[in-house]
Parts: C-alpha cells; sequence; structure tokens
C-alpha cells in the first residue's frame, strides 16, 4: 500500500484569499489497496484506488479523526480549496475547518471518493488490468458496505484507531450507519442527516427513472462507451431530475419561481429554455456530464436502492444491536426524498435497541439538499454532539 | 427568578429519590436537559428525552443527553409495552392537548409514570384567582394570559378524579407546602403548592 501524492496545482505555501476559519489549500491523496478485494457480491479485484482528502492532524492518541462521507454526486473534496484560482471550495466547506462546527483544529478529518466513483477511486470507468479497457459493467457490483470496507482499509492505513466520529448526509449517512454497524468498537459517535434505512418505493423509482435515461441511451452501448464519450444526453436528463428531488416545491418558487430568462425575450412559442428553473436545470444536467461517469451513476444509485439493513439482519433493532457509537440522526422538514419519517425511524429503532440516539429536527425549504444547509442551528447541534465531554458508557442491548 | 430556579432543583430532588439507579427513564418534555443531567449524575440512569423544540434538544446534545424531537404520544407508540422503567412527565401535564391519552400512553410503555404539577387549588392560587379576577401570576406562572401558551391548570383533586376515573393506581403520592419543600400532610388539595404521584397500572 502506498500513498501517492496528486501533483498539486498551487503552491502549498501561498494561500488563496480566505476566510481565517477556512482549511485553505488542499491537495487530495490516493490511497492505493494493493491485493484482492472481495465485494460483497462475492466478485473480486486485485486492488483499487480511493482517492481523498485530509484536513487537520492525527492526534497522538491517533483517536481524533472525523470520516466524512459523502453522498451519490459527491466527493472527497469536502473542504478547503485546490488552487488560489479555484471557483469554488469543498462541498462541506460551511461546516468543516478551524473553528467550525466540525473544527479541524481539534479532528483529523477524512473524506474519501467511494469505490464505484468516479472522482479518482476505483469505479467502472478505471481501466480494468485485464482487459486494458474501462471495467464498464464488468466491474463488480458495490455495495455501501464494500464502500465501507474500503474506506475502513483506508482508515486503518492512516493508522487511525479509533473515529472520534463518522457523519454524513443521504448516501453518507448510509455510509455511516453501516460503520457503526461493522465496526462498533472503531467508531465512537455517528451523525446522520437527510438519510434513510431503506428507501421508499419512490426513491426507489426516481432511480430507476435516471438508470434507465442513462440505459436508453444509445451512447451507452451496454456501459462499454470511450472515457471521453458515453451516455451524455441520459446522464444529463438523469441529474436534471434527480436534481428535482433534491429541491423543494417551496424551495424551488422561492429561488426560480416562474421567473424568465432575459435572453428569452418575449417569444413564448418555443422550446428553448425560457423559464430560469429550465435553464438551471440544463445547466446542472450539462455541468454533471463533464464530472461524472454514467456507469457510476448506474452502480452507485443500484448500491443506495440495495441498502437494508433491516432486511439484511432481520429487523433494524436487531442490525442495530452491535452498535456501541452515540448517535445523532438529523431530518429536514422539507425534505420528501428521504423524509423526517425516514430519519426519526433511524433514530427511534436505534432507541429500541437500546442505544443512545438523538433525533433532531430543522425546518427549512431547501428539500434533500438541506443537509449542506448554512445554519447556526445546524452548526450548533452538530458541534455539541463532536465536542461535549465523554460520555458515560451505558448498553442496554436487547 | 432565583425562587423558581430553587424551586425546579426541589422537583428534581423528590424525584431523584424516587428513580431507581440504572434504570431506563423517559422524560416528556425535557427541556433542556436539567433534570435528566441530574438524574444520570446522582442515579446514573439511561435518560432519553423527548421535546418539541430544536432549540432545547441542540441543548440537550450538547450536554451529551439523548433527546428526541417530536410529539411524545407519537414516540411512546413507537415502542413495545414496559420498554422505560419509568417515564416522567413533570410540570408538563397541565399543557398537554390530550393529557389522559399521554398518560394512558405511558402507563404502557412504562412500568412507572411520575407526574409533578402544580396544585392551582393551593389557597395562594384559589385567592388570586378571588381577589385579583385574573390569571394566576406567580414564581412559576410569571407571564400574563396572552403571552402564555394554552394551558389546563390542574388541582390535586382534579388529577386524582382522573386517576380514580381511568382506574391508575396512586403507588406513590408527594405533596409539598407553598415552598415546594416541606410536606404536606393535611388538606392537601388547599394547602399544597406542589404534587407529585407515581402512577401504576391497576
Amino acid at each position: 500500500m502506498t500513498d501517492d501524492v496528486q501533483a498539486p496545482t498551487a503552491p502549498a505555501s501561498a494561500p488563496r484569499q480566505l476566510a481565517g476559519d477556512d482549511v485553505g489549500i488542499v491537495s487530495p491523496r490516493d490511497f492505493i489497496h494493493r491485493g484482492p478485494f472481495a465485494f460483497k457480491s462475492g466478485q473480486t479485484i486485485q486492488g483499487f484506488t480511493l482517492r481523498y482528502e485530509t484536513y487537520g492532524a492525527l492526534n497522538a492518541t491517533r483517536d481524533n479523526a472525523v470520516l466524512v462521507c459523502h453522498a451519490l454526486s459527491g466527493d472527497h473534496h469536502c473542504a478547503g480549496w485546490h488552487s488560489e484560482s479555484d471557483s469554488k471550495p469543498g462541498w462541506w466547506n460551511n461546516l468543516i475547518g478551524p473553528g467550525k462546527a466540525v473544527d479541524t483544529r481539534r479532528f483529523f478529518v477524512v473524506c474519501a471518493n467511494v469505490l464505484g466513483g468516479c472522482q479518482g477511486s476505483t469505479g467502472p470507468s478505471s481501466t480494468d488490468p485485464a482487459t486494458g479497457r474501462p471495467y464498464g459493467t464488468r466491474f463488480p457490483f458495490v455495495t455501501i458496505r464494500d464502500m465501507v470496507s474500503a474506506q475502513k482499509l483506508l482508515l486503518d492505513h492512516l493508522g487511525v484507531a479509533e473515529l472520534h466520529a463518522v457523519l454524513g448526509g443521504s448516501m453518507g449517512g448510509m455510509t455511516a450507519m453501516l460503520f457503526a454497524i461493522d465496526y462498533p468498537q472503531f467508531t465512537r459517535r455517528q451523525i446522520i442527516m437527510a438519510s434513510t434505512a431503506n428507501e421508499s418505493a419512490q426513491a426507489i423509482a426516481f432511480n430507476e427513472v435516471g438508470r434507465q435515461a442513462i440505459m436508453q441511451d444509445p451512447a451507452w452501448n451496454n456501459g462499454d462507451y470511450p472515457r471521453e464519450g458515453g451516455p451524455r444526453v441520459g446522464l444529463a436528463i438523469a441529474r436534471m431530475m434527480a436534481h428535482i428531488t433534491y429541491l423543494s416545491d417551496a424551495g424551488m418558487d422561492r429561488k426560480f419561481g416562474r421567473r424568465k430568462r432575459e435572453s428569452a425575450g418575449g417569444e413564448s412559442y418555443t422550446f428553448d429554455a425560457q423559464f430560469e428553473v429550465e435553464s438551471y436545470l440544463r445547466h446542472q444536467g450539462q455541468s454533471f456530464i463533464n464530472r461524472f461517469d454514467a456507469n457510476s451513476y448506474l452502480y452507485i444509485t443500484r448500491a443506495i436502492d440495495q441498502f437494508d439493513p433491516a432486511r439484511a439482519y432481520g429487523s433494524l433493532e436487531q442490525a442495530f444491536a452491535p452498535v456501541q457509537a452515540e448517535s445523532l440522526v438529523i431530518g429536514f422538514t422539507s425534505d420528501w426524498l428521504f423524509p423526517p419519517e425516514q430519519n426519526r425511524e433511524i433514530a427511534l429503532a436505534l432507541l429500541r435497541a437500546g442505544k443512545r440516539a438523538s433525533y433532531a429536527e430543522l425546518s427549512t425549504d431547501l428539500g434533500h439538499d438541506s443537509f449542506l444547509l448554512e445554519s447556526a442551528d445546524l452548526y450548533a447541534l452538530i458541534r455539541g454532539f463532536l465536542e461535549r465531554p465523554e460520555a458515560y458508557v451505558f448498553d442496554f442491548a436487547i | 427568578m432565583r425562587t423558581r430556579v430553587e424551586k425546579r432543583t426541589v422537583d428534581m430532588q423528590v424525584i431523584g429519590e424516587w428513580v431507581e439507579p440504572h434504570s431506563r427513564v423517559l422524560d416528556l418534555g425535557c427541556g433542556r436537559g436539567e433534570l435528566m443531567d441530574y438524574l444520570v449524575q446522582a442515579k446514573q440512569v439511561s435518560a432519553t428525552g423527548v421535546d418539541l423544540d430544536f432549540g432545547r434538544i441542540s441543548a440537550c446534545v450538547a450536554r451529551g443527553l439523548s433527546a428526541y424531537q417530536g410529539d411524545m404520544t407519537e414516540f411512546m407508540r413507537a415502542f413495545p409495552d414496559r420498554h422505560f422503567d419509568r417515564i416522567i412527565c413533570s410540570r408538563t401535564v397541565h399543557e398537554l392537548n390530550d393529557p389522559a391519552g399521554v398518560v394512558l400512553e405511558a402507563l404502557r410503555v412504562g412500568s412507572t409514570v411520575t407526574v409533578g404539577f402544580v396544585n392551582h387549588g393551593f389557597w395562594k392560587n384559589r385567592l388570586g384567582a378571588l381577589f385579583g379576577g385574573r390569571k394566576v401570576r406567580n414564581a412559576v406562572y410569571t407571564t400574563s394570559w396572552h403571552e402564555s401558551r394554552p394551558a389546563n391548570p390542574l388541582s390535586i383533586a382534579d388529577f386524582e378524579d382522573f386517576c380514580r376515573e381511568k382506574s391508575i393506581r396512586i403507588a406513590r403520592r408527594a405533596h409539598l407546602l407553598g415552598d415546594w419543600r416541606t410536606p404536606c400532610r393535611v388538606l392537601p388539595n388547599l394547602l399544597a403548592g406542589y404534587a407529585l404521584y407515581d402512577l401504576a397500572r391497576t
């Protein structure tokens, strides 16, 4: 196993014009696991790469690590900037940094692109050493558990003895949940946000429409397409539709309403983008195809659909039986993809299993994406959970 | 304000005496977790609280307590019979939409239910209403009617009537005088300022 540092795009000694609570210029690194890795499906690959970033420093007792888990289309770059000219920071920059809710002066923050992803970690777009071509659909089926096992290997490699906390929103919440189940001695706290212990039929349905948009695009070609090509139309449509499920009715009305684009002029009788919401979604679709692989989209949405610890263990309470972590579950009122009730159910099942768990709910109109909310209330809640003094240990497992 | 804080402490001490060490406790209307914090420290209980307000849940979490934001009846419905050793409903019962529903559900989910409330039959409260002709205001109820939450003020007699009507067994009671400290032995509905009950199913 080695660490290959990517060529930094900017000298680390020249910090960007940054706020004092920013982690500054960061560089991703690659963790390369050499040796076979067996997926839950039974399939095996000969090694894999996880691209990751870290902020802050691991302490002497190696127990101050906080693992951040990203959602479907997220990546390892959750805070800081890649260069001075970077147009935007990591996706959770508002939460993570020196003095922020996840304080990098106290915690060693780790975030990795998931196995099966396409932002530098091994996935369907990686080269299959057996053929010299991208794996495509020959890549093994990926589950959330496989993502967790791979990230545990990374944490072992980094010398992390215990996770102070694991946190994530949406699919990241599922990842956190499985960390606490699979590595109970290792995981001391978990924060699950805007997530679910099993997707509703509606959420599976939306994922399926996304997959069909990709697979019905002739350029998908059964997953066999060149790196620069592929089902760009299908992937853009999948993203446009999915993006609607990340917002809310009220939020979209507030952000776009029925406003028309200035360039649309007075012409109504055309199918060009007239409304701002149309051009917004088209932009979301277009920017997505430049950074995301269609096969990864299929694999990761499938992993999310399959996630169902209640079915795997007989019940959610039995799934949570080994958990030692203290849990904080956070729901958002306007999230209709993974609605508050599904988040409540996670907390209630943990409590029924005799675990220490809290549930808090924030009122927002930002829909499923609310977990990325800039909110002093949310920051105070997370900081309070992460920084409180060591709690008493109880285990009333049934 | 000082009186108020002291009175809160007295309430905690009585409940603390009744709570069994290491038991599993649910606090309905847990607020910012003062009572749970006390019980965890004094009796090493495993405590969970329920409250409607985000800020109070956040305060509990920062204290290292388990707390659930939501409706207390819906919360209790998610648990099997006798999941909790004790359910505490301290100074909350008069603000509930369906007090009977909450108490009966608590008697299903908890082995023992502790209810504490300010006795509105207390002579000072009666005189206040008689002579002032206005909503009772005192160290506990400091606000005027238009800045108060909807409330069902109840007396000790009201509560005991309720228990009789619903065939709820009163396992233990504590009536405290107006100082909320000295036990009240006679005419509690008139002389007690605060009442605490341990309820059980018959």
